[in-house]
């Protein structure tokens, strides 16, 4: 065995009397203000009278827990087979993207950019568009090129549709090949909204292009729209309910695959998704489940009015009863009866809820995430007597703040309940600070103010940076109701081991 | 043989023709053994290492298995065992004890070590009390044989074993450094949930001291100066019966059965430790007190009571619990409609019978379905029983509460009423109940 050398870490280097020396000069030449008054801040903080006024902030969002269209239109076009996502703009944007969704979903994630520079800025964006589709259809051999937008694109009014049309004319891509668009500026809406929109307008190029919606063809299958989902599991669970019920179903948008790759030594750009081809059928199917309904709203009218067809959207089926509403849905679609094998799973599940119920009666709540799913959380936490108190939805909306606050008026458990939509982890801090809660549940976004509140916070929703494979198993189903019931309870029963005094620090609880 | 003979106990061989203490049933689902009757009554002696002379399993299973709470030391939550293998065995495993004792005594110096036989100690043959002899001779600290391995009956036998060694060995050995009027002990208070430290406060609030904990957060010494108090009192009956009935022989002293499991009980053992002590002033002062704290908790409990007048238990526990918490139910106002008495003697069951009259069920044996089948006959609310039923409950949908010792709450006292009937109401309106009775809406009618 070779050596160890003893390297020391950013927890401990710094430690060292040396850098703490360091520390104690720099803060004399910086002429930082004094430990008492840093005190006073961080007391004034945890105020109510603080509270108050960083609600009336109207200037400045502070840690907001959402993230811009493009990145949503990204994962939306990462659905489709052989689709790479091309965002038309500057480059740092595709860059932050592809960052995010590689540390929460730990894969490599294909996206391109226009690459936008000055010049581009003043006479417009045509020239990066065409070469750059021309690049990326050469090197990246796609089937697809999904283009969206930045804030740069659109604040200079670039014409996409003419561009793309131009790139045609020019040769640099071929005259059938497939380039839907969305415009999805930053500065409007959150992820989901570009979700949404590109979306939309994946499922309108290839469904009018290459399909006749003019006619039907009678058929008995099903599309499924999972909306903004960055659960990789929840799609596999969601396959394996519709396999036991014996449903034929297409998946409109299916990342999964491609952000869950196995790794065999050979890296592709694309793996699974959507066949093209399917899409142009889809229109055809007997109806259109939504499992999001926020991220979903433009996809819904949509295939309601071009393709009339029948949709049931719903918000994340997390929980029993959202999930039974979920299978009732499907056996209304389809006709197909739910068999004895998810039954049973749901006994089993339900026991689970029983076996752990103590420990989470009464247990407050603060939580963060998107619109649907933050539904789904509270339907869950009503169901075993977890009470929500804080419910900050940064890029909810009007409608999902009063269905929010109907659901939580269902049950004793949610009277307490209070929903901010607009609002960010900063407001979220102070309310924790003056109104504490057991623990929290959101992304890794929400450990700082947690941990501030000195609560521990369950990692659900997205981005989930600092914690492995949350995403590879479902939240969604019984399957996922039982995983998000062991998640919570042993933090819960972690709490109760770190705060237990000594005789009793229990083994048996 | 001797504990099988136990004069205060109604199953002793030598009343009514009896057979001693009942044998367990082959195939029937059955409590603990001996083995561990003897580690649950002397394992809350905190200070002391107990030592399991066996293969791993003994010690092993049985480890922090118990909610017997320490205030200080924490020797007894240590897992000591010699973990004999084949070799072992074979050739009788007296190397390793004595290793193993002096390891301990190297490592922890404590004041004594109890040392556990097993079934295979038993059966190869170790002849546990002369090791442990020459050990206590060459080592000048108490090497303690418990003699309880489990093939010899039920984990009440075992209970009582530990009794006799407890006398054997330990009671009588020292004298208290102060001693009071109103001195007394505890005998079969295990601590679980830390109840000792309610019902130490609730007693020193009218002056009484308890001289000796038999054995929940027990010291070595304050065990060995037992035989020093005016008083004792039994709180698990059946377990140390025969520990108070010797004393009284031994040492005159007087002593009583009672229970601190809700309010009128706790009343009832206030006044009879006052009477049995036979001081006017006590008696007044206990007077006093017992009025002033029913008073009191009738006011904190108005609001429990409204939610749970009227609901139906069924409990299902061993011993004095079998009586004690009906009262504690009954207070509440909750209907007691079935009992289970699998480990209750005829004297708790006549208690019962005063409790909750002639039309309440018993159920005798039968485990977990007869008991469930009670439950649905007489349309319980509630179950009340220990861990080992918890888990078919909630199969079946049945709100529960753990009263054995995997608990967390403290249930003695007045102030332990109050936790009763905090977790009563929250077990009740959890709404998990009606999620696991909520029926899927695809289900035909």
């Amino acid at each position: 065995m070779t050596k160890k050398l003893d390297i020391k870490d950013h927890n401990t280097l710094f430690q060292a009397e040396k850098y703490q020396k360091q520390a104690e000069g720099k803060r004399v030449f910086e002429a930082a203000c004094s430990v008492q008054e840093v005190e006073d801040t961080v007391e004034l903080l945890k105020t109510e009278e603080y509270k108050e006024k960083n609600f009336n902030r109207e200037a400045a969002v502070i840690n907001p827990a959402k993230a811009c269209q493009p990145l949503g239109a990204v994962l939306a076009a990462l659905g489709f087979e052989g689709t790479l996502p091309f965002v038309h703009g500057s480059q740092g944007c595709v860059a932050y993207f592809r960052s995010h969704f590689a540390r929460h979903f730990k894969e490599p994630v294909p996206a391109v950019s226009s690459s936008m520079t000055e010049d581009g800025a003043v006479f417009g964006g045509m020239r990066n568009l065409i070469e750059g589709l021309e690049n990326s259809t050469a090197l990246y051999k796609p089937k697809m090129i999904a283009v969206s937008t930045t804030c740069m694109a659109e604040v200079i009014g670039d014409d996409l549709s003419a561009f793309i049309e131009n790139a045609r004319i020019e040769g640099a891509i071929d005259q059938e090949f497939p380039v839907p668009f969305a415009n999805t500026p930053s500065f409007v809406g959150s992820h989901i909204t570009g979700y949404d929109s590109m979306m939309r307008s994946i499922l309108a190029y290839l469904s009018e292009k290459n399909g006749d919606l003019s006619y039907k063809i009678p058929s008995e299958k099903v599309n499924i729209i999972t909306g903004f989902d960055t659960y990789t599991g929840n799609f596999s669970e969601l396959k394996r309910i519709l396999e036991l019920m014996d449903v034929d179903y297409t998946f409109l948008g299916d990342h999964s695959d491609n952000l869950d790759s196995p790794a065999n030594g050979e890296y592709n750009y694309y793996y699974g998704g959507t066949k093209l081809d399917d899409v142009a059928q889809a229109h055809n199917a007997n109806g259109t489940l939504l499992l999001q309904k926020y991220s979903t709203k433009k996809v819904t009218k949509y295939i309601n009015k071009k393709w009339k067809q029948d949709t049931i959207a719903v918000s994340s089926p997390l929980g029993i009863k959202n999930t039974d509403q979920l299978l009732k849905n499907i056996k209304e679609l389809t006709g197909k009866d739910i068999p004895q094998v998810l039954k049973d799973e749901r006994g089993r599940v339900v026991d689970a809820l029983a076996d752990s119920h103590p420990y989470l009666h009464g247990k407050r709540v603060a939580m963060t995430g998107d619109p649907d799913l933050l539904l789904g959380l509270i339907s869950f936490c009503l169901e075993v007597g977890i009470e929500p108190v804080h419910i900050v939805c940064t890029n909810g909306d009007k409608n999902f703040a009063e269905e929010a606050e109907a659901l939580l008026k269902t049950s004793p458990y949610g009277m307490e309940g209070k929903v901010h939509i607009g609002k960010d982890l900063w407001h979220m801090r102070s309310l924790l600070l003056t109104e504490p809660v057991d623990f929290a549940i959101g992304g890794t976004h929400m450990k700082y103010c947690a941990k501030d509140a000195e609560i521990p916070l369950v990692r659900v929703g997205f981005p989930i940076f600092d914690r492995h494979h949350m995403h590879r198993y479902p939240i969604i189903g019984y399957q996922g109701t039982l995983n998000l019931l062991t998640l919570i309870v042993n933090t819960i029963l972690q709490q109760l081991d770190d705060e237990a005094p000594a005789h009793s620090f229990d083994a048996v609880r | 043989m001797e504990a099988m003979q136990e004069p205060a106990c109604e199953h002793s061989m030598n009343n009514n023709n009896h057979k001693g203490c009942a044998k367990p049933k082959p195939g029937e689902a059955a409590g603990g053994c001996s083995f561990d009757g003897a580690q649950i009554t002397l394992l809350p002696i905190a200070d002391v290492a107990h030592l399991v002379h066996g293969p791993i399993a003994c010690g092993g299973n049985s480890w922090e298995g118990r909610g017997s709470l320490s205030s200080g030391s924490s020797l007894h939550r240590y897992g000591l065992t010699t973990n004999l293998n084949e070799q072992q065995i074979i050739f009788g495993g007296e190397k390793q004890l004595r290793d193993a004792i002096r390891g301990i005594v190297d490592r922890f110096s404590p004041p004594a070590i109890f040392v556990y036989s097993t079934c295979i100690t038993a059966l190869i043959g170790v002849d546990l009390d002369a090791i442990c002899r020459s050990e206590t001779e060459k080592l000048g600290i108490s090497i303690i044989p418990v003699n309880s391995p489990g093939f010899v009956g039920s984990k009440s036998l075992g209970n009582r074993l530990a009794g006799e060694a407890l006398l054997d060995y330990v009671i009588g050995t020292a004298l208290p450094p102060s001693e009071s009027k109103w001195d007394i002990n505890l005998i079969g208070e295990y601590n679980i949930a830390g109840e000792i430290w309610d019902i130490k406060e609730l007693l020193a609030q009218v002056g009484i001291n308890i001289l000796s904990k038999i054995t929940g957060d027990g010291r070595f010494n304050e065990v060995r100066w037992a035989h020093r108090t005016k008083l004792n009192m039994v709180v698990c009956s059946r377990a140390l019966i025969n520990m108070a009935r010797k004393m009284e022989e031994r040492y005159d002293i007087p002593y009583f059965e009672g229970s601190f499991y809700g309010a009128k009980e706790t009343t009832a053992s206030l006044q009879t430790i006052a009477r049995l002590l036979n001081d006017k002033e006590l008696i007044d002062r206990v007077q006093a007190f017992t009025n002033q704290e029913e008073k009191k908790l009738d006011q904190e409990l108005e609001n429990y009571r409204k939610k749970l007048r009227g609901k139906r238990a069924v409990l299902y526990t061993g011993g004095v619990k079998s009586w004690s918490i009906i009262s504690a139910l009954q207070e509440l106002g909750i209907d007691v409609v079935g009992v289970g008495t699998n480990k209750s003697t005829n004297e708790d069951i006549a208690r019962i019978r005063e409790r909750i009259g002639k039309d309440a069920k018993l159920i005798e044996s039968g485990g977990a379905k007869k008991i469930l089948q009670t439950f649905r006959k007489e349309k319980g609310d509630i179950l009340i029983a220990g861990g080992r039923n918890m888990y078919v409950a909630l199969k079946e949908h049945i709100p529960f509460i753990d009263i054995n010792q995997e608990r967390h709450h403290a249930y003695a006292g007045y102030k332990g009423l109050k936790k009763l009937a905090e977790q009563l109401v929250n077990s009740l309106e959890n709404p998990v109940w009606q999620i696991v009775k909520l029926q899927p809406p695809w289900k035909e009618r």
